[in-house]
């Protein structure tokens, strides 16, 4: 079977901005309360009244084809996974906070308890066992997926195939891994 | 009044200030960093008070119901190595269709919440003082048993006032209710939908037709911030429908959430909706673009409701409701056109004004005459709650009769409410009046009425009033502080509840970990409490679990069965009864003139109510919904918490200008019945 490689596609029509995803995460992964591995990000309101737009853009950490945090990372804890996923390997990581200043999404946090750097990991512990991650399962406007771009029958795949999409800050050369779409409706 | 005969040191202090209350979250991100999940705090906790935390299995996958708000999705709580580690939505409870909201998904922070009762509490101070002893389970039942019967003996059984709040356990509660033989009974029915039931009732003869959001083209709602006032399978199904194509319009004097992302937003004058729907009948009626033959078949008073909306014009309704006419007609065209494919949503808020009722009624009315009735993308006929399912019951004998009067003024004052629903704010009202006869005592289950009756200086006066307070609740908020016992419930988590039946299957909800400290589940502590107060044959069941197998005797379906599953389907016989033509109203058909109404001596169509206006440098308040909170429980919840910490107050940009507030300023808001 053909090398796996994941990626999140986010329709960000279909944001409701809950935050179920951001909650969902605290809690399977056991995030320190005041940080967060995932977010919604508020655009808008735009406009004057009373036509205005706003709009709901979800994320996490992107796991960058090209990620600034693993060239900076000066103990090798943090690499890329043949399946696409950026990990960071706890045991070797020393707290310099180097790659939380690279990240230009600003997608890791310094977990005190621990004194290491932490990130979100696609929930790779439920993935390899048959479930979606925590935020991608529960979000409730469907807004969230997640699968293996290399299989062209996978949820996230025909998504791509049949969709425009936009990711976030590619002129970065950081080639992120989540691709929003948005079908063109009423956007802020 | 409260027996002195414990030591002091056995005394507990609370504190209502909220920074305290919020401790695990106000300390801020810095701080609160340091903290660990609520679990282990909990642990550590329990460790600490010599109990071990315990669940029902060592691993593995419990399903059961969510209480974080009335939706009671499925869930999936994961036990692993002893303790609940996460919830799922169940995928297979229509409900929750795999997914939980964030209230949903942030349910263990109630079960570990720190701060959640531990034991039956008494008070030791004065009441507000929040001094209270810590008692053990028969000292406070008996001490709330002796305190309830000396009032039933000195004034009656109806001077005990019962009041709840919509939860899996009110039948029980209403059971004991119903043995003590009191007619007082408070729900949050009437601080929610009764305009919306009742003018539904009279319309079509069923509470809330259902919606058919698969193969609609056409929402309209007014008042039903469905993305933040989630409705988790209602929610989903907006979503669906708007990526579909459907056109969702939002009538709604805030920009929220729902408004953001509908087709259109409408910024409405509060109460102008009526004249909204008022001027739509009128341009549908006007221009033939209602359903001629539905209206002839299944209306009743068509011919009245004309001639009534003849004056409720486009250009009348905008003076009203400041939306354009042009755009009043715009909708009503499009409305129309897309009918039998679009419907006007109910909602919930727009059953809280003085001219609710005339809204409410005046969108039946509109739905109706576009023929929309159990058409595809229409109103449908649904099960009611717990309908479709005939499930056995524990045997007792009949009530006793209550002849006095209720304290709510229904029927005897208000005929048109209906008996199910009351007027909770009346019976506060009642007793600050002591009319028609002064009430002494009041016992309340999992609800606040502090914060959720408006006007709480006025609650607390009636507290005042009162010889005797019990509150049952998971954590201390307002009204368990200001009670003379507290009793601590088991959270959801940790306790069965009777069977739920939702769309025609039976769900369970079931411990995943035992009861933590000295906590008791509600049909564990009615069925105590029934027995001290001499009710002993109105609990006939042994425990918890005895319960339930009453309830599912009928069916073939045993309670290890349903725990496994946590559903049962039982076969279903055919298709629904079509319901077209099938109106349980006095003429048998829509009534767009209501019969009872006009018997009554009221108009019996739709019509013009004029909703209060503010003053010179007053403002109109209103409150809405958000995501990450259900009415006053959530806010101690740490995830939650996190995530929304506190209520800002929405000025109109050019009002605050005007006035020199800027963002995040801290105002003051005053009325003329309190000030925050």
């Amino acid at each position: 079977m053909a090398q796996k490689r994941f990626a999140f596609v986010i329709e960000i029509e279909r944001c409701i901005d809950c935050k179920a995803c951001m909650v969902a995460c605290t809690v399977e992964n056991n995030v320190p309360v005041g940080h967060h591995r995932n977010w919604v990000k508020q655009i808008g309101p735009k406009g004057t009244f009373p036509i205005l737009g706003m709009s709901f853009e979800p994320g996490n950490c992107m796991h960058c084809e090209n990620p600034p945090c693993e060239r900076v990372c000066p103990t090798g804890a943090t690499y890329r996974r043949d399946d696409g996923l950026v990990m960071i390997e706890q045991d070797k990581c020393i707290g310099c906070k180097y790659c939380i200043e690279a990240c230009p999404y600003d997608a890791r946090y310094f977990n005190e308890k621990t004194g290491t750097t932490d990130k979100c990991t696609a929930c790779v512990h439920r993935i390899y066992n048959g479930e979606e991650p925590a935020c991608v399962a529960t979000c409730i406007g469907d807004a969230r997926h997640f699968g293996d771009i290399n299989d062209p029958n996978s949820n996230v795949s025909r998504l791509l195939a049949t969709n425009d999409y936009y990711r976030v800050y590619e002129e970065a050369g950081t080639s992120p891994a989540i691709y929003y779409i948005f079908k063109g409706g009423r956007k802020a | 009044m409260i027996r002195n005969k414990k030591t002091k040191d056995e005394i507990i202090r609370y504190s209502l200030s909220r920074r305290k209350f919020l401790g695990l979250t106000a300390a801020g991100a810095g701080a609160a960093a340091l903290a660990t999940s609520g679990f282990d705090k909990l642990q550590a906790y329990a460790a600490e008070h010599g109990q071990v935390v315990k669940t029902t299995i060592e691993n593995g996958e419990i399903y059961s119901l969510c209480e974080m708000c009335v939706w009671r999705c499925g869930l999936v709580a994961k036990v692993r190595d002893g303790k609940i580690t996460k919830l799922e939505g169940n995928p297979n409870h229509p409900h929750s269709r795999g997914k939980l909201c964030p209230r949903g998904q942030a349910g263990l922070g109630v079960t570990y919440d720190r701060d959640r009762l531990k034991w039956p509490l008494i008070r030791a101070g004065k009441r507000g003082e929040g001094k209270f002893y810590k008692v053990t389970w028969d000292e406070a039942l008996d001490y709330v048993a002796e305190r309830m019967l000396h009032i039933k003996e000195k004034y009656g059984p109806q001077a005990m006032i019962f009041s709840t709040t919509h939860n899996m356990l009110q039948q029980q509660f209403e059971n004991l209710l119903g043995a003590f033989g009191s007619p007082n009974y408070g729900t949050q029915r009437s601080l929610c939908f009764n305009a919306m039931i009742t003018a539904n009732m009279l319309t079509y003869g069923f509470e809330e037709p259902g919606r058919d959001y698969n193969n609609t083209s056409y929402i309209i709602y007014a008042g039903r911030n469905m993305m933040e006032a989630i409705s988790n399978s209602e929610t989903q199904d907006l979503v669906e429908a708007l990526s579909k194509g459907a056109k969702v319009v939002v009538l709604d004097p805030r920009f929220s959430k729902t408004a953001a992302r509908a087709t259109e937003w409408l910024p409405i004058r509060p109460g102008g909706d009526l004249a909204f729907f008022l001027a739509m009948i009128h341009d549908i009626i006007k221009n033939n673009l209602y359903d001629k033959e539905f209206v002839a078949a299944h209306t009743f008073g068509f011919d009245k409701l004309k001639q009534e909306v003849e004056k409720y014009t486009p250009e009348w309704a905008e003076a009203q409701c400041d939306v354009p006419a042009a755009t009043i007609r715009r909708i009503a065209h499009e409305f129309a056109v897309a009918s039998p494919r679009a419907f006007a949503h109910p909602n919930w808020r727009t059953s809280n004004f003085v001219n609710s009722f005339q809204t409410q009624r005046a969108i039946a009315v509109l739905n109706a005459i576009i023929g929309n009735w159990d058409k595809l993308g229409g109103q449908c006929p649904v099960f009611g709650e717990g309908e479709g399912v005939e499930l056995g019951r524990v045997p007792q004998p009949p009530y006793p009769r209550t002849a006095a009067l209720r304290l709510d003024g229904v029927p005897w004052k208000h005929p048109l409410v209906p008996l199910k629903l009351g007027i909770f704010q009346n019976i506060r009202d009642a007793i600050l009046s002591g009319k028609p006869y002064q009430a002494h005592g009041w016992f309340i289950y999992r609800q606040n009425p502090l914060n959720s009756i408006p006007e709480r200086r006025k609650t607390l006066q009636a507290f005042a009033k009162m010889d005797f307070i019990a509150t049952i609740d998971v954590i201390m908020n307002d009204t368990a502080y200001y009670s003379d016992v507290v009793l601590p419930e088991a959270t959801y988590l940790e306790r069965f509840d009777p069977l739920a039946v939702v769309e025609g299957d039976v769900y369970i909800r079931q411990p995943a970990i035992e009861p933590l400290f000295d906590s008791k589940p509600g049909l564990w502590i009615f069925k105590e409490l029934g027995k001290r107060l001499g009710l002993g044959d109105f609990f006939n069941y042994k425990d918890e679990e005895d319960y339930l197998r009453a309830q599912l005797k009928p069916l073939p379906v045993s309670l290890e069965e349903l725990k496994k599953k946590g559903r049962y389907a039982p076969p279903k016989e055919g298709d629904k009864e079509k319901a077209v033509g099938i109106f349980h109203t006095s003429t048998g058909k829509i009534e767009l003139a209501s019969t009872v109404l006009e018997r009554l001596g009221h108009k019996s169509v739709p019509h013009w109510q004029e909703p209060p206006r503010p003053g010179d440098n007053e403002f109109y308040l209103l409150t809405g919904k958000v995501a990450l909170h259900t009415q006053f429980f959530t806010q101690n919840n740490e995830y939650l918490s996190d995530l929304f910490p506190e209520n800002p107050v929405w000025i109109n940009s050019r009002a605050a200008q005007e006035r020199g507030i800027k963002n995040g300023d801290k105002v003051i808001v005053e009325s003329r019945v309190g000030k925050v």
